[in-house]
């Protein structure tokens, strides 16, 4: 007879073992030393046969307890495994995280505190069978705070060899994220040299083309003995990149042919997918080259060759003439041409020729002043001059004024008569150049498409260059103007004069008045409610003037002119905004339901966002930025886009500049930009956001969004 | 097998001691910032740096005493497990016996006295009898001027200064970076490898190098 509990027995024992393989495949208990706790930890639940997989080993350290890098330093000794492994395996050399410097008295090692993830490849023989084994490493590290304390640990690993390829250890994922996250890449593009003088040693490292290298950079030299460690290391800038020089331990070593190790930013490493370190290795040199003068980013798009900017300046300026800045104006001219279309055909096209230097004049010397007044230290941006209220304010009581003139409310006297009937030609040159100059000043805050960059591009340039650029912008945006003066064929197509011109001049008007509605606005947001209703009442009482000047046209009364300007003087008086207070802190802060909760934008929090690996969407607007305006209402205020935002956890910021900001000054110039609007998106990962073009559509917006990766679990989040 | 070097204190954690710690740090990294200049170094082929200092018993000791010979000098700590490594497996003991009848061999110790592995000279001259030490004189750097002045770094620390009265090693005591007292038997000693190469009126082929071991604390 049989006893049932044998074989109960084998069949239980059979079955933890299963179970045990599967509960504690690729885990293993943490060992707890004096100062460290340790454990190996497996990214797969198990490898396949002849494929390397990795393994960590994971120390601990108590508080203000440290572990050692490979070159530990001035004293101290690096962590070592020894692995014992199946038949067949084998193991790759660790891959060490960047170290920390950590100071001790007059000197420096190299190191770890609180963490170190030690990343090794095993690899399991290709005829590796199936099931489970064991991983075992005899590990060895010295741990110190003020004193050292040799320590070691057996640790094993229950691990497995599988079939296929094996899925990820769930589990492990965070920890073997953040482990790589301290490996140091490898850029391709970036040239590393160095040289020797005396003792010194100043290495260089260039980016490629485009590419910029991070603000803040410690070298951390594979050689032992080589690089005096606590001796400070000076940061120059060399162009795009930076040198570095150090002091050498005497006698200075004869035989360095190259220089290895780690160079460790202040922050992400641009260009190195979110790692803030880089492996580099270049040849000692004679001499280096001479310093480069440190350059401006180049912007993304126009890149840095002068050609291409003025080629982007032309069609920039050409696609002004359709931005809702330029479109009053570019109406009161189109209605001039009509008037005139059926004159003297050399008086037509002199007159499109005055225009054209208005736009070219206005542009050179917006140019000249932007550049003065950058010369002088101050943090400027195209578009600057809708920064002031004051020049708000003055704008639009000049297109107040010409919107009642248009209406007929009074009819101008003197020098500008263009708009009536019996003008002089004296009189039309005139107002064809002021014409020029307005379109100018009211386009710049508009960027055209292609525009961005050419403006960037130039602000970073020598005067000459500059000028240039803008000289080509006012090419651009002259030249339609010019070739219709030149053309009068294409002028005949439109309508003969008549009466239909007086509603014409009328209708004209209220798109003017629309442009006071929105420098109004602008002017709340600078300063405040109350400075709209300062406008608004100046512009009352400006209105009156304005009726008294043409309501009693036929006067020859002194009187006439002496009430209309008390009534212009007070109304401007009126008008005049007081200082800029700061209103605009509470205004991004609270978002309707269904449109994007914008936070505030500054370099801080941007940065604090993609060191956690959160993409972040900028939006670099600003009251006085109609296009800016548009592409809120049109393509970011969509159901869909807030939609996509939330679906990739993207943080979106808004960096306001419609007052002035040298923060967000500083931010356009890194990005290779002056002008708005910018949208930049900042994936995970990636050093350089990727710019949107400045005329959004939603489609484009949510098809960009997509393009990240979906938002991490909230399991994910806490690696960070 | 137990360690023979002491624990560290627990660090409390009160509000008023992080404070403290706080601006100790602050004062420390500025102190450091200027100790870093005044941290000196003794190259290899340059005259190595005099001192005047005192040994256990409280007698002078200075470098100008030994002119004309050639002078090791080893940077000690008994509370450090590279020293331990050393002395635990009598090589220290047995270099400073060999080569004591031809050279001048000083032990200096630079660890400040607050600093827990400090030892006062009287504990000191019976560790290093237990140990069966045999040093010609050793040296009390309680200061650090001494340690400072040759950049001394870490415990063992190794020096070797020629007849002529220049620095003719300096650097790990051997090639064996570790404490495990089993490493010494197959270590490439690079003390002796000096010392003999000397004897033998040749180059010293490895002269200076990283050397090994715990910092010094220094005060």
């Amino acid at each position: 007879m049989t006893h049932p509990l044998p074989r109960h027995r084998i069949l239980l024992a059979a079955a933890l073992v299963l179970a045990g393989a599967f509960a504690i495949a690729a885990h293993a208990v943490p060992v707890r030393t004096e100062h460290v706790e340790a454990e190996l930890i497996a990214e797969r639940t198990a490898a396949s046969p002849g494929k390397p997989a990795t393994v960590g080993l994971r120390l601990h350290m108590d508080e203000h307890w440290h572990t050692y890098w490979k070159n530990p330093g001035d004293s101290g000794l690096p962590t070592k495994i020894q692995w014992r492994l199946p038949e067949g395996w084998t193991a790759g050399p660790i891959a060490w995280p960047h170290p920390e410097g950590q100071r001790v008295g007059p000197m420096l090692n190299y190191g770890y505190s609180d963490e170190a993830i030690l990343l090794s490849e095993l690899t399991p023989p290709a005829d590796a069978r199936p099931g489970p084994v064991t991983i075992t490493a005899n590990a060895s590290w010295l741990v110190c705070k003020d004193i050292c304390i040799p320590e070691k640990a057996t640790l094993t690993l229950a691990f497995a060899v599988a079939e296929g390829d094996p899925p990820p250890d769930g589990a492990q994922a965070a920890l073997f994220a953040k482990a790589r996250a301290k490996l140091p890449a490898t850029l391709t593009g970036w040239t590393a040299e160095s040289a020797i003088a005396g003792n010194r040693l100043t290495l260089r490292y260039m980016p490629p083309a485009g590419t910029l290298a991070p603000a803040s950079v410690a070298f951390f030299p594979y050689r032992e003995n080589f690089i005096d460690h606590p001796a400070p290391q000076v940061l120059t800038r060399d162009g795009g990149g930076f040198r570095l020089e150090m002091q050498l331990v005497e006698p200075v070593a004869q035989d360095v042919k190259d220089l290895a190790g780690v160079l460790v930013a202040g922050s992400a490493w641009p260009g190195a997918a979110n790692r803030r370190s880089v492996e580099i290795t270049g040849p000692v040199v004679a001499a280096l080259a001479p310093v480069q003068a440190p350059i401006a980013p180049a912007g993304n798009e126009a890149g840095s060759s002068l050609a291409l900017a003025l080629v982007f300046a032309l069609a920039g300026g050409l696609l002004l003439n359709l931005m809702p800045c330029v479109f009053p104006v570019l109406g009161i001219k189109v209605m001039g041409f009509v008037r005139h279309a059926h004159g003297d055909a050399r008086a037509l096209w002199m007159q499109g020729a005055v225009f054209s230097a208005g736009v070219l004049v206005s542009f050179l010397a917006l140019a000249g002043l932007l550049l003065a007044l950058r010369a002088g230290g101050t943090e400027l941006g195209w578009g600057f001059q809708l920064q002031s209220p004051a020049f708000v304010t003055l704008l639009a009581a000049l297109f107040f004024l010409m919107a009642l003139n248009l209406f007929g409310v009074f009819e101008w006297g003197g020098f500008a008569q263009s708009m009536t009937s019996n003008v002089s030609a004296k009189g039309r040159y005139a107002d064809a150049f002021l014409a020029g100059v307005l379109a100018t000043l009211v386009a710049t805050p508009c960027t055209a498409p292609f525009m961005g960059a050419a403006v960037g591009f130039t602000l970073a340039q020598p005067a000459s260059i500059s000028l240039a650029v803008f000289a080509m912008l006012g090419v651009g945006m002259a030249v339609p103007v010019l070739a219709l003066s030149f053309f009068p064929a294409a002028l005949r197509k439109l309508p003969k004069p008549g009466p239909w011109m007086e509603t014409f001049k009328q209708v004209m008007a209220f798109p003017l008045f629309a442009t006071v509605i929105w420098l109004a606005w602008v002017l709340g947001a600078q300063v405040g409610n109350d400075a709209v209703l300062s406008l608004l009442g100046g512009l009352l009482v400006l209105a009156i003037g304005a009726w008294i000047y043409g309501r009693w046209a036929r006067s020859e009364s002194l009187a006439r002119f002496v009430f209309a300007a008390l009534f212009a003087a007070a109304g401007l008086w009126l008008a005049w905004p007081g200082p800029t207070a700061a209103p605009n802190e509470a205004r991004a802060a609270n978002a309707k339901s269904g449109e994007i909760a914008w936070q505030p934008w500054s370099p801080e929090r941007l940065a604090e966002l993609r060191a956690a690996g959160t993409p972040v969407f900028v939006d670099f607007t600003a009251a006085w930025c109609v296009t800016c305006q548009v592409n809120k209402r049109v393509a970011l205020n969509r159901e869909e886009v807030v939609r996509a935002l939330a679906d990739r956890g993207v943080v979106p910021l808004k960096a306001d500049w419609t007052n002035h900001d040298p923060r967000i000054t500083a931010a356009l110039a890194q990005l290779g930009r002056n002008a708005l609007p910018v949208y930049a998106l900042y994936a995970p990962g990636q050093a350089q956001p990727k710019l949107l073009p400045e005329v959004l559509t939603a489609s484009l917006v949510v098809e960009e969004l997509s393009k990240l990766p979906a938002a991490r679990t909230a399991a994910n989040d806490t690696i960070r | 097998m137990k360690r023979a070097f002491p624990h560290p204190q627990p660090v409390s954690r009160g509000r008023g001691e992080r404070i403290t710690a706080a601006f100790t740090t602050v004062a420390f990294t500025l102190t450091a910032a200027f100790a870093a200049s005044a941290f000196a170094a003794a190259v290899v082929g340059q005259p190595a740096p005099a001192f005047t200092a005192t040994d256990l018993s409280g007698k002078p000791v200075s470098l100008a005493d030994y002119k004309g010979k050639t002078v090791v000098l080893e940077w000690h700590n008994f509370g450090c497990p590279f020293v331990q490594k050393h002395y635990r497996s009598g090589n220290m003991q047995a270099l400073q016996k060999k080569y004591g009848g031809e050279v001048v061999w000083l032990t200096v110790n630079s660890t400040n006295a607050g600093h827990q592995d400090y030892m006062a000279p009287a504990a000191l001259t019976k560790a290093l009898a237990d140990f069966g030490a045999a040093p010609t004189r050793f040296v009390m750097d309680e200061p650090g001027t001494v340690g400072l002045a040759y950049g001394a770094k870490v415990t063992p620390h190794m020096y070797v200064i020629d007849p002529s009265g220049k620095v003719a090693y300096n650097g790990a005591i051997d090639d064996k970076r570790s404490t495990d007292v089993a490493d010494v038997k197959t270590a490439r000693n690079h003390v002796a490898a000096a010392l003999d190469e000397m004897k033998a009126g040749k180059p010293v082929s490895n002269a200076s190098n990283a050397p090994y071991g715990c910092t010094i604390k220094y005060r």
